[in-house]
């Protein structure tokens, strides 16, 4: 019976997609929300499909292969004065 | 790319070496991608080289606050990304998609809609298949600056939102709940681009 009332709701588990997908939820949580797909049939077509979604932006913004020269490029500016208008090497502008 | 020196280029030397081989050496390793994220930024080339160039200098001037062992990577990206806001902060182009009320599980609706798997192993498979990169950079593009960020990123870095966070200098719930609605603009940007391509139809179903 404890066990029962330790199950996610649809809402629940929806709320937590993004995390979930992402690996982003603690153990626990990423159990229940598992716990949830397994006999939640809806859900599960929701989530399969958000993956789905995720992985097809991000294959097709595949890595991008920097020039062969760059870094070549770069070394000889390193130590330079800093430009006027440049941000903070903090990274704050 | 070439690796200028070391081994492991993403741990951080010694505190006490900040010597030009140890900064080369871990900028060798995240060049790549860091080229790959401006270049998504910016849309060309030459701009992409030029940040990643600016950003490599200002890095290597503040290079002695880099807090040996933690992520340079991290570290870099956040001096990358404040070097294309402030070059290109008024350059960018108004976002046409309309960012109000996008509801969940969008492309899920209208895939159904017209007829496109909503199950199976790859139901979205369906429609970005059909989309070329260029299409999805041109959805992305629709994406307000403050979520186009945070989603290259996401979707180019396989960083977490721990390692997101701190490349942006924000708080991981900010991370959270940009990267939440830059999904939901992104998908309403890529169905918006689907259609002006004609791969979908408002208002009738498509041949599979």
């Amino acid at each position: 019976m404890s066990e029962h009332l330790d199950r996610m709701t649809c809402e629940e588990a929806f709320r937590r997609l993004d995390d979930f997908l992402d690996h982003e939820l603690n153990p626990e949580e990423m159990r229940l929300v598992q716990e949830h797909l397994d006999v939640c049939a809806q859900c599960t077509r929701e989530f399969n499909f958000e993956r789905s979604v995720l992985t097809g932006v991000r294959s097709k913004l595949s890595r991008i292969a920097a020039p062969p020269n760059l870094l070549s490029r770069i070394a000889p500016f390193l130590g330079r004065p800093d430009p006027k208008d440049a941000p903070d090497a903090d990274g704050s502008a | 790319m070439q690796m200028l020196s070391g081994s492991d280029a993403n741990k951080a030397p010694d505190a006490s070496t900040h010597a030009s081989a140890s900064f080369e050496a871990l900028l060798a390793a995240v060049v790549d991608a860091a080229y790959g994220y401006a270049f998504r930024l910016s849309n060309n080339r030459s701009d992409a080289e030029d940040l990643v160039q600016e950003a490599a200098m200002l890095a290597f001037r503040g290079f002695g606050s880099f807090e040996a062992g933690s992520n340079f990577k991290a570290w870099f990206f956040k001096i990358l990304t404040n070097c294309y806001r402030s070059k290109y902060r008024k350059d960018r182009r108004r976002p046409t998609v309309d960012l109000d009320d996008t509801p969940d599980l969008y492309l899920y609706a209208r895939s159904g809609e017209v007829g496109f798997p909503t199950g199976g192993p790859d139901p979205a498979a369906m429609l970005l298949d059909r989309l070329g990169t260029e299409q999805v950079v041109a959805a992305l593009e629709q994406l307000p600056d403050e979520y186009r960020i945070v989603s290259t990123l996401y979707f180019m870095q396989d960083f977490s939102y721990e390692e997101i966070a701190r490349a942006l200098g924000c708080p991981v719930g900010t991370v959270r709940s940009r990267l939440h609605r830059g999904r939901k603009i992104l998908q309403k940007a890529l169905w918006q681009v689907a259609e002006e391509a004609g791969i979908v139809h408002p208002s009738r179903s498509v041949e599979l």
